[in-house]
């Protein structure tokens, strides 16, 4: 049998629906006169499962799995990791600081430009942005160690 | 009648005060570059920009908002026209007769068709709007747990029965939609569902993380920077005005595409993405020479652009008149308005007469500036899509984090956008459409809770929602549309949503 795409997309649906009642265990049902809090998180989870059954069941309708193009996926994983990164760092250094070392890292890891352009635009960027902000639209963003 | 025109009055009193203007100009500005820039459509935009609302008073939020929302139907017709790349979904029609038109020398001509259609389609949006919403505010005022429940239902049958993607894709997201609703406190019983000891989630996930992980980051993940630059038509000013010829065959199909659009956009779904193959198509089987379409038609360019503007102000009538968002960029909109202490629903026209009549009276203005600003600053907003991909995605992320982070100061959430993002990404390689789960999310709380009352209500006896008649009218429209799709399931027909699901793949034209 060909592994299609709606094959591992049903499969992952029907995961969920799972996953969902088995997180739901301490949650009471509840009966049809008085639903409890489990209720509709279980029909909503059957529903799921019923669904990512029949797309499982109908997947000889959807493209070869082996066919999904995955020749951006470097790229997403590296926006993602960086990305990560960039939240871990801003409630520690600040929206400046943050913002800068992103983009700054974005444009010379991934895209490869080079440094001095990339500091230019990175720290001109963030800093219109951070005056825009907190001065014209009295947002405040947040502080770093440095009080910016 | 008399009361509305005083009402609308009072409305144009509020949108045209200097700083209300002032808001929705930004809003038409930031929508047109929004509609224009590939890569980052209205629903990510309104979501991004929604800390910058935070200064402002509900009024100037929601007409700052909406503005970007209607702005970008219009800068999504720029791309489409100039470049063949659709700016945002529902320019993917526009893009086979408008670049055909700029091949031939007649870009000016075509984005001057398609910015007059829009206004039209948009200003008779908005005068149904006026006359339509109050009243129907007056009989949703008498809706009960029941009524609602059948409505929320029907919303969701009608989305998955409209898109243009598979049935049951859409029942998933939707169904995943509504589990992500479900995390938090119950608010009937007071249980943590799914938080995971997490304070943060307490209060649930917000559609704002949600919505702008699958729409922002997710469109980033999935362009690769590579191949985002083409070569760009700029036609000259003078070039702008269509011969006589040209308005003649544009006059019908702008008539056609603002009726057709304004109704389809009331219907729950990606109304105005559907409104605009639907007005294609139909001006394609009308027209006396069906062989001009692909070659440049005038009606092909017309009628989409003005149905998809006409969708997008008629998605206001169930936002305004029931506080049921039809479409995942109205349920942002609820969620801005929430966000500033006013809740939408029958009665925001009595309790906040200046909110809702500026906003009405607000998209008068807002499409009249959009006239003015797109046709002469057409080469200006093309000029932004000069500046490298790669410059420009980091910018976009920068300020996905910001939007997001703002609304509750949580980095909690920022991490909730980066795992939509992941998901989104991974979504559009399974050909699914995130829009039905940032629809499910947002009507998950309303429809558990009007469900449950409703169940309890009738204690137990789920013959309630065929017992009084709103609610059953409402449920038999249900079953009808669910028999219609089990109809065409079973049958393997291929029906015109199957067309447009194609023609949005790129895998034939119509």
């Amino acid at each position: 049998m060909t592994l299609r795409a709606d094959h591992v997309a049903g499969a992952f649906f029907v995961g969920v629906g799972l996953l969902i009642i088995a997180l739901s265990g301490d949650l009471p049902t509840g009966t049809l006169s008085l639903p409890g809090s489990g209720f509709m998180p279980k029909i909503v989870a059957a529903l799921t499962i019923f669904f990512g059954l029949v797309l499982t069941l109908r997947a000889s309708e959807s493209k070869v799995f082996a066919t999904v193009p995955w020749s951006d996926a470097q790229h997403a994983a590296l926006v993602v990791g960086i990305t990560a990164l960039g939240a871990v760092l801003y409630e520690r250094l600040g929206f400046l600081t943050t913002n800068v070392l992103l983009i700054l890292a974005l444009l010379v890891i991934i895209e490869r430009r080079r440094l001095l352009p990339a500091v230019i635009y990175s720290v001109g960027v963030v800093v219109v942005t951070y005056v825009l902000f907190v001065y014209a639209l009295k947002t405040p963003l947040e502080t770093g160690p440095f009080g910016f | 009648m008399e009361t509305t025109l005083l009402s609308l009055a009072h409305g144009f009193s509020v949108a045209l005060e200097p700083a209300n203007a002032w808001y929705a100009f930004i809003g038409c500005l930031v929508g047109t570059l929004v509609g224009v820039l590939p890569g980052i459509g209205p629903l990510a935009g309104i979501s991004i920009l929604l800390p910058v609302t935070f200064g402002l008073n509900a009024t100037q939020a929601i007409i700052m908002l909406a503005g970007i929302y209607y702005g970008s139907q219009y800068g999504g017709s720029t791309t489409s026209i100039l470049m063949r790349i659709p700016g945002e979904a529902s320019s993917v029609m526009t893009c086979i007769d408008g670049y055909a038109m700029a091949k031939k020398g007649r870009a000016g001509a075509a984005l001057c068709i398609a910015a007059v259609g829009s206004w039209i389609g948009g200003t008779f949006g908005v005068l149904v709007l006026t006359l339509v919403a109050p009243p129907l505010a007056t009989i949703a005022v008498k809706f009960g747990p029941p009524e609602y429940t059948a409505l929320l239902v029907l919303g969701l049958i009608f989305l998955a029965y409209m898109s243009s993607s598979s049935l049951i894709r859409t029942l998933l997201m939707a169904c995943l939609g509504l589990l992500l609703g479900m995390i938090g406190i119950d608010n009937m019983t007071g249980h943590f569902r799914y938080s995971f000891d997490l304070a943060e989630l307490g209060d649930g996930i917000g559609i704002v993380p949600v919505a702008v992980g699958l729409f922002g980051l997710g469109e980033i993940l999935s362009t690769p920077s590579a191949g985002a630059v083409k070569d760009i038509i700029s036609p000259r000013m003078r070039e702008l005005l269509p011969t006589r010829k040209e308005w003649s065959e544009a006059k019908m199909p702008i008539a056609r595409g603002t009726l057709l659009g304004f109704i389809i956009g009331i219907i729950p779904g990606s109304a105005h993405v559907i409104s605009s193959f639907l007005s294609y198509a139909i001006e394609r089987r009308i027209s006396k020479h069906p062989e001009q379409f692909g070659k440049g038609a005038v009606a092909g360019v017309a009628g989409p652009e003005t149905a998809n503007n006409a969708a997008s102000t008629g998605a206001f009538v169930p936002l305004l008149a029931l506080g049921i968002p039809t479409s995942p960029i109205t349920a942002v909109l609820i969620g801005a308005l929430m966000i500033h202490g006013v809740s939408v629903g029958p009665t925001l026209v009595n309790e906040h007469p200046d909110v809702f009549w500026g906003f009405v009276a607000s998209m008068y203005v807002g499409n009249i500036m959009l006239l003015v600003l797109n046709l002469p600053l057409v080469s200006v907003f093309v000029s932004v899509l000069r500046i490298p991909y790669a410059y420009l995605y980091p910018m976009i992320i920068m300020f996905c984090i910001i939007g997001v982070y703002e609304v509750n100061n949580s980095i909690v959430d920022v991490w909730i956008m980066l795992i939509m993002g992941v998901l989104g990404y991974a979504l559009r390689k399974f050909d699914f459409d995130p829009a039905p789960l940032v629809l499910g999310l947002v009507i998950s709380p309303i429809l558990e809770q009007s469900l449950r009352q409703s169940l309890i209500m009738s204690n137990g006896n789920y013959l309630i929602f065929f017992s009084r008649p709103i609610s059953l009218g409402l449920m038999l429209v249900s079953i009808g549309l669910l028999a219609l799709a089990a109809y065409a399931f079973v049958l393997h027909r291929a029906d015109w949503r199957t067309k447009l699901a194609e023609v949005e793949a790129g895998e034939k034209e119509l």
